[in-house]
Protein backbone atom coordinates (compact mmCIF):
# COMPACT_ATOMS: atom_id res chain seq x y z
CA UNK A 1 0.00 0.00 0.00
CA UNK A 2 2.74 2.26 1.27
CA UNK A 3 6.54 2.59 -0.09
CA UNK A 4 8.86 0.60 1.26
CA UNK A 5 10.02 3.43 3.81
CA UNK A 6 6.47 4.24 4.97
CA UNK A 7 6.28 2.30 8.24
CA UNK A 8 4.91 4.73 9.90
CA UNK A 9 1.88 5.30 7.67
CA UNK A 10 1.19 1.07 8.00
CA UNK A 11 1.16 1.80 11.58
CA UNK A 12 -1.51 4.66 11.19
CA UNK A 13 -3.45 2.72 8.83
CA UNK A 14 -3.15 -0.22 11.19
CA UNK A 15 -4.48 2.18 14.25
CA UNK A 16 -7.23 3.77 12.23
CA UNK A 17 -8.75 0.56 10.91
CA UNK A 18 -8.96 -1.20 14.02
CA UNK A 19 -12.71 -2.04 15.08
CA UNK A 20 -14.48 1.00 17.46
CA UNK A 21 -17.04 0.54 19.54
CA UNK A 22 -20.04 2.60 19.77
CA UNK A 23 -21.88 3.46 22.46
CA UNK A 24 -24.43 0.16 23.52
CA UNK A 25 -27.60 2.38 23.57
CA UNK A 26 -27.32 3.74 20.04
CA UNK A 27 -29.25 1.28 18.64
CA UNK A 28 -31.70 1.88 20.82
CA UNK A 29 -31.65 5.59 20.18
CA UNK A 30 -31.77 5.08 16.42
CA UNK A 31 -34.46 2.53 16.42
CA UNK A 32 -36.47 5.24 18.83
CA UNK A 33 -36.57 7.79 16.30
CA UNK A 34 -37.19 5.66 13.51
CA UNK A 35 -40.16 4.44 14.82
CA UNK A 36 -41.34 7.75 15.11
CA UNK A 37 -40.21 8.51 11.84
CA UNK A 38 -41.90 4.84 11.47
CA UNK A 39 -45.80 6.50 12.95
CA UNK A 40 -45.43 9.43 10.45
CA UNK A 41 -44.77 7.76 7.40
CA UNK A 42 -47.75 5.30 8.05
CA UNK A 43 -50.00 8.14 8.96
CA UNK A 44 -49.29 9.40 5.60
CA UNK A 45 -49.65 6.31 3.84
CA UNK A 46 -52.84 5.70 5.60
CA UNK A 47 -53.85 9.34 4.92
CA UNK A 48 -52.81 8.90 0.78
CA UNK A 49 -54.70 5.43 1.12
CA UNK A 50 -58.22 6.68 2.04
CA UNK A 51 -57.78 9.63 -0.62
CA UNK A 52 -56.78 7.39 -3.69
CA UNK A 53 -59.54 4.96 -2.38
CA UNK A 54 -62.94 5.31 -5.19
CA UNK A 55 -66.11 5.67 -3.56
CA UNK A 56 -69.71 6.40 -4.51
CA UNK A 57 -70.76 9.81 -3.38
CA UNK A 58 -74.14 11.08 -3.10
CA UNK A 59 -74.24 14.57 -3.44
CA UNK A 60 -77.45 17.07 -3.64
CA UNK A 61 -77.81 20.03 -6.41
CA UNK A 62 -77.35 22.45 -4.01
CA UNK A 63 -74.20 20.87 -2.26
CA UNK A 64 -72.40 20.00 -5.25
CA UNK A 65 -73.23 24.18 -6.58
CA UNK A 66 -71.80 25.00 -3.48
CA UNK A 67 -68.24 22.34 -3.76
CA UNK A 68 -68.14 24.36 -7.56
CA UNK A 69 -68.36 27.99 -6.15
CA UNK A 70 -65.56 26.81 -3.13
CA UNK A 71 -63.50 25.09 -5.90
CA UNK A 72 -63.59 28.94 -8.44
CA UNK A 73 -62.67 31.00 -4.94
CA UNK A 74 -59.88 28.25 -4.53
CA UNK A 75 -58.89 29.13 -7.72
CA UNK A 76 -59.09 32.62 -8.13
CA UNK A 77 -56.99 33.18 -4.69
CA UNK A 78 -54.37 30.11 -6.19
CA UNK A 79 -53.84 32.61 -8.74
CA UNK A 80 -53.43 35.73 -7.42
CA UNK A 81 -50.84 34.24 -4.84
CA UNK A 82 -48.76 32.94 -7.82
CA UNK A 83 -48.48 36.69 -9.16
CA UNK A 84 -47.84 37.98 -5.93
CA UNK A 85 -44.25 38.59 -5.19
CA UNK A 86 -41.89 35.39 -4.17
CA UNK A 87 -41.03 36.70 -0.97
CA UNK A 88 -43.31 35.63 1.97
CA UNK A 89 -45.14 38.42 3.55
CA UNK A 90 -44.90 38.25 7.24
CA UNK A 91 -42.18 35.52 6.65
CA UNK A 92 -38.25 35.92 6.14
CA UNK A 93 -38.46 33.05 3.32
CA UNK A 94 -38.23 33.54 -0.20
CA UNK A 95 -39.19 31.53 -3.09
CA UNK A 96 -35.92 30.76 -5.67
CA UNK A 97 -36.09 28.97 -8.76
CA UNK A 98 -32.88 27.19 -9.36
CA UNK A 99 -32.67 26.83 -13.34
CA UNK A 100 -29.70 24.32 -15.01
CA UNK A 101 -29.20 23.48 -18.58
CA UNK A 102 -28.11 19.59 -18.42
CA UNK A 103 -29.19 18.55 -22.08
CA UNK A 104 -27.43 14.94 -21.48
CA UNK A 105 -28.81 14.44 -17.58
CA UNK A 106 -30.33 11.66 -16.70
CA UNK A 107 -31.07 13.42 -12.91
CA UNK A 108 -30.42 16.66 -11.15
CA UNK A 109 -30.59 17.48 -7.88
CA UNK A 110 -29.81 20.98 -5.79
CA UNK A 111 -27.90 20.21 -2.60
CA UNK A 112 -26.61 22.56 -0.12
CA UNK A 113 -26.46 23.98 3.42
CA UNK A 114 -30.26 24.63 3.34
CA UNK A 115 -31.00 20.72 2.79
CA UNK A 116 -27.73 19.16 4.84
CA UNK A 117 -26.37 18.38 1.26
CA UNK A 118 -28.87 15.50 1.04
CA UNK A 119 -29.00 14.39 -3.00
CA UNK A 120 -32.80 12.77 -2.76
CA UNK A 121 -34.45 16.12 -1.06
CA UNK A 122 -34.21 18.88 -3.63
CA UNK A 123 -34.52 16.45 -7.10
CA UNK A 124 -35.07 18.54 -10.02
CA UNK A 125 -37.20 18.63 -12.89
CA UNK A 126 -36.77 18.67 -16.37
CA UNK A 127 -39.53 21.43 -17.53
CA UNK A 128 -39.29 21.32 -21.35
CA UNK A 129 -37.16 20.19 -24.20
CA UNK A 130 -33.32 21.81 -24.37
CA UNK A 131 -32.46 19.69 -20.87
CA UNK A 132 -33.36 22.31 -19.01
CA UNK A 133 -33.50 21.66 -15.28
CA UNK A 134 -35.71 23.49 -12.24
CA UNK A 135 -36.73 23.56 -9.11
CA UNK A 136 -37.91 26.02 -6.56
CA UNK A 137 -38.14 25.76 -3.23
CA UNK A 138 -38.43 28.61 -0.34
CA UNK A 139 -35.09 30.04 1.43
CA UNK A 140 -34.75 31.49 4.85
CA UNK A 141 -32.86 34.96 4.41
CA UNK A 142 -28.80 34.46 4.30
CA UNK A 143 -26.17 33.07 2.67
CA UNK A 144 -26.99 29.61 1.16
CA UNK A 145 -24.68 27.32 -0.55
CA UNK A 146 -24.83 24.76 -3.04
CA UNK A 147 -24.17 22.97 -6.07
CA UNK A 148 -26.00 20.79 -8.59
CA UNK A 149 -25.44 16.97 -8.34
CA UNK A 150 -25.93 15.68 -11.63
CA UNK A 151 -26.65 11.94 -12.78
CA UNK A 152 -26.01 11.40 -8.77
CA UNK A 153 -22.28 11.56 -9.23
CA UNK A 154 -21.02 14.96 -10.74
CA UNK A 155 -21.05 18.26 -8.65
CA UNK A 156 -21.14 21.14 -11.08
CA UNK A 157 -21.25 24.69 -9.58
CA UNK A 158 -24.21 27.39 -10.94
CA UNK A 159 -22.20 29.07 -14.01
CA UNK A 160 -24.98 32.12 -13.43
CA UNK A 161 -23.89 32.50 -9.58
CA UNK A 162 -20.98 33.62 -7.40
CA UNK A 163 -18.43 30.79 -6.68
CA UNK A 164 -18.11 29.56 -3.01
CA UNK A 165 -15.01 28.43 -1.27
CA UNK A 166 -15.31 25.29 -0.26
CA UNK A 167 -13.60 23.28 2.52
CA UNK A 168 -13.86 19.96 0.22
CA UNK A 169 -12.71 21.62 -2.81
CA UNK A 170 -15.81 20.38 -4.25
CA UNK A 171 -17.50 23.58 -6.65
CA UNK A 172 -20.12 25.25 -5.31
CA UNK A 173 -22.37 28.52 -5.29
CA UNK A 174 -23.62 31.15 -3.39
CA UNK A 175 -27.33 32.44 -3.26
CA UNK A 176 -28.08 35.20 -1.21
CA UNK A 177 -31.69 35.36 0.02
CA UNK A 178 -33.20 38.63 1.50
CA UNK A 179 -31.18 41.99 2.60
CA UNK B 1 -30.26 -12.53 5.65
CA UNK B 2 -28.79 -10.41 3.44
CA UNK B 3 -29.09 -6.77 3.16
CA UNK B 4 -31.48 -6.91 0.26
CA UNK B 5 -33.65 -8.96 2.12
CA UNK B 6 -33.48 -7.30 5.13
CA UNK B 7 -34.77 -3.59 3.03
CA UNK B 8 -37.16 -5.69 1.24
CA UNK B 9 -39.05 -6.72 4.88
CA UNK B 10 -38.39 -2.86 6.22
CA UNK B 11 -40.54 -1.72 2.69
CA UNK B 12 -43.19 -4.06 3.55
CA UNK B 13 -43.29 -2.22 6.66
CA UNK B 14 -41.28 -4.41 9.23
CA UNK B 15 -39.45 -1.76 11.05
CA UNK B 16 -38.35 -3.58 13.46
CA UNK B 17 -35.71 -5.24 10.49
CA UNK B 18 -34.08 -2.18 10.06
CA UNK B 19 -32.29 -2.89 13.29
CA UNK B 20 -30.67 -5.87 12.13
CA UNK B 21 -29.36 -3.53 9.56
CA UNK B 22 -28.24 -0.51 12.22
CA UNK B 23 -26.17 -3.63 14.33
CA UNK B 24 -24.63 -4.75 11.25
CA UNK B 25 -23.49 -0.95 9.85
CA UNK B 26 -22.90 1.07 13.20
CA UNK B 27 -19.33 0.17 13.96
CA UNK B 28 -18.11 0.73 10.63
CA UNK B 29 -20.20 3.93 10.21
CA UNK B 30 -19.06 5.17 13.65
CA UNK B 31 -15.13 4.43 13.22
CA UNK B 32 -15.07 6.60 9.97
CA UNK B 33 -17.17 9.40 11.52
CA UNK B 34 -15.24 9.29 14.94
CA UNK B 35 -12.41 9.51 12.79
CA UNK B 36 -13.63 12.56 10.84
CA UNK B 37 -14.73 14.52 13.30
CA UNK B 38 -12.43 13.34 15.92
CA UNK B 39 -15.38 13.57 18.60
CA UNK B 40 -17.10 10.83 19.74
CA UNK B 41 -20.67 12.72 20.72
CA UNK B 42 -20.35 14.39 17.13
CA UNK B 43 -20.02 11.16 15.27
CA UNK B 44 -22.78 9.77 17.23
CA UNK B 45 -25.02 12.24 16.33
CA UNK B 46 -24.12 11.68 12.48
CA UNK B 47 -24.54 8.03 13.01
CA UNK B 48 -27.87 8.33 13.98
CA UNK B 49 -28.74 10.54 11.61
CA UNK B 50 -27.53 8.43 8.96
CA UNK B 51 -29.76 5.59 9.95
CA UNK B 52 -32.47 8.19 10.61
CA UNK B 53 -32.65 9.90 7.15
CA UNK B 54 -31.53 6.10 5.42
CA UNK B 55 -34.77 4.94 6.70
CA UNK B 56 -36.80 7.52 5.55
CA UNK B 57 -35.75 7.50 1.26
CA UNK B 58 -35.23 3.75 1.91
CA UNK B 59 -37.68 3.74 -1.28
CA UNK B 60 -34.82 5.16 -3.12
CA UNK B 61 -32.03 2.52 -2.30
CA UNK B 62 -31.00 -0.18 -4.91
CA UNK B 63 -31.63 -3.34 -2.48
CA UNK B 64 -28.72 -4.93 -3.20
CA UNK B 65 -26.32 -1.61 -2.75
CA UNK B 66 -27.61 -0.18 0.99
CA UNK B 67 -24.27 -0.83 2.29
CA UNK B 68 -22.54 1.66 0.14
CA UNK B 69 -26.05 3.87 -0.15
CA UNK B 70 -25.72 3.89 3.60
CA UNK B 71 -21.97 5.21 3.31
CA UNK B 72 -22.73 7.86 1.16
CA UNK B 73 -25.20 9.68 3.51
CA UNK B 74 -23.00 9.25 6.25
CA UNK B 75 -20.28 10.95 4.13
CA UNK B 76 -22.20 13.61 3.38
CA UNK B 77 -23.18 14.22 7.41
CA UNK B 78 -19.95 14.30 8.30
CA UNK B 79 -19.25 17.27 5.48
CA UNK B 80 -22.28 18.85 7.27
CA UNK B 81 -20.88 18.60 10.60
CA UNK B 82 -17.81 19.16 10.05
CA UNK B 83 -18.65 22.39 8.34
CA UNK B 84 -20.65 23.32 11.37
CA UNK B 85 -17.70 22.08 14.04
CA UNK B 86 -14.93 24.30 11.70
CA UNK B 87 -17.53 27.09 12.42
CA UNK B 88 -17.81 26.53 16.07
CA UNK B 89 -14.29 26.20 16.46
CA UNK B 90 -13.13 29.86 14.68
CA UNK B 91 -15.48 31.45 17.18
CA UNK B 92 -13.28 30.00 20.37
CA UNK B 93 -9.82 30.19 18.52
CA UNK B 94 -9.30 33.35 17.44
CA UNK B 95 -5.06 33.28 16.72
CA UNK B 96 -5.06 30.44 14.34
CA UNK B 97 -1.53 31.50 13.68
CA UNK B 98 -0.24 31.22 17.00
CA UNK B 99 -1.91 27.88 17.16
CA UNK B 100 -0.07 26.56 13.92
CA UNK B 101 3.11 27.63 15.08
CA UNK B 102 2.77 25.65 18.59
CA UNK B 103 5.32 23.02 18.38
CA UNK B 104 4.49 19.35 18.54
CA UNK B 105 6.32 19.14 21.86
CA UNK B 106 2.82 18.56 23.51
CA UNK B 107 2.36 15.14 21.29
CA UNK B 108 6.16 14.08 22.23
CA UNK B 109 4.45 13.57 25.66
CA UNK B 110 1.98 11.37 24.48
CA UNK B 111 3.01 7.64 25.64
CA UNK B 112 -0.21 6.37 23.68
CA UNK B 113 0.43 5.59 20.14
CA UNK B 114 -3.50 6.07 19.48
CA UNK B 115 -3.62 8.99 20.79
CA UNK B 116 -0.40 10.75 18.20
CA UNK B 117 -2.26 9.33 15.26
CA UNK B 118 -5.65 10.84 16.95
CA UNK B 119 -3.62 14.69 16.78
CA UNK B 120 -2.23 13.97 13.59
CA UNK B 121 -5.41 13.11 11.78
CA UNK B 122 -6.86 16.34 13.53
CA UNK B 123 -4.34 18.48 12.29
CA UNK B 124 -5.21 17.73 8.45
CA UNK B 125 -7.39 19.76 6.21
CA UNK B 126 -10.85 18.00 6.39
CA UNK B 127 -10.68 17.45 2.35
CA UNK B 128 -7.05 15.75 3.05
CA UNK B 129 -8.66 13.61 6.04
CA UNK B 130 -11.65 12.39 4.28
CA UNK B 131 -9.59 11.21 1.00
CA UNK B 132 -6.72 9.35 3.48
CA UNK B 133 -9.66 7.83 5.47
CA UNK B 134 -11.90 6.36 2.37
CA UNK B 135 -8.55 5.49 0.74
CA UNK B 136 -6.55 3.77 3.20
CA UNK B 137 -8.99 2.64 5.93
CA UNK B 138 -12.03 2.18 4.01
CA UNK B 139 -10.30 0.70 1.43
CA UNK B 140 -12.14 2.02 -1.49
CA UNK B 141 -11.43 2.93 -5.11
CA UNK B 142 -11.00 6.12 -6.62
CA UNK B 143 -13.82 5.69 -8.55
CA UNK B 144 -15.81 5.03 -5.45
CA UNK B 145 -14.67 7.77 -3.38
CA UNK B 146 -15.36 10.21 -6.37
CA UNK B 147 -18.51 8.96 -6.13
CA UNK B 148 -19.32 9.92 -2.92
CA UNK B 149 -17.34 12.97 -2.53
CA UNK B 150 -18.21 15.10 -6.26
CA UNK B 151 -14.22 15.13 -6.62
CA UNK B 152 -12.51 14.24 -9.74
CA UNK B 153 -10.16 11.17 -9.41
CA UNK B 154 -7.01 12.63 -10.08
CA UNK B 155 -7.76 15.38 -7.49
CA UNK B 156 -8.50 12.62 -5.09
CA UNK B 157 -5.15 11.08 -5.89
CA UNK B 158 -3.78 14.12 -5.09
CA UNK B 159 -5.26 14.73 -1.49
CA UNK B 160 -4.40 11.95 -0.72
CA UNK B 161 -0.87 11.82 -1.44
CA UNK B 162 -1.01 15.13 0.10
CA UNK B 163 -2.57 13.56 2.94
CA UNK B 164 0.24 11.00 3.42
CA UNK B 165 2.83 13.70 3.06
CA UNK B 166 1.83 15.82 5.68
CA UNK B 167 0.91 12.82 8.08
CA UNK B 168 4.68 11.14 7.51
CA UNK B 169 5.64 14.63 8.20
CA UNK B 170 4.12 15.34 11.74
CA UNK B 171 4.62 11.35 12.56
CA UNK B 172 7.94 11.88 11.76
CA UNK B 173 8.55 14.71 13.51
CA UNK B 174 7.17 13.46 16.99
CA UNK B 175 9.25 9.80 16.89
CA UNK B 176 12.08 11.92 16.41
CA UNK B 177 11.97 13.85 19.23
Amino acid sequence: MFERDDDVLERVVERLRAPIEMDPTLDARVMVRVARTSRGLDWLARGWEWLRRPRDLAITPLAAAGAVAVLAGLAVWLGSRAAAPATRPGTDTTVVQFILVAPSAASVSVVGDFNDWDATTTPMRPVRSGGIWSVTIPLPAGRHRYAFLVDGSRWLADPSAPRAPDDFGTPSSIVTVGG
Amino acid sequence: MSDAEIVRRVRAGDTAAFAVLVARYRDRLGRYAVHMLGDREDAEEVVQDAFVRAYRSLVRCEEDRFGPWLFGILVNRCRTAGRRATRRHRLFVRDDVSLARTPAVEATDRADWDETVRWALGRLAPVLREAFLLKHVEDMEYDEMARYTGAGVSALKMRVKRACERLRALLTEVERV
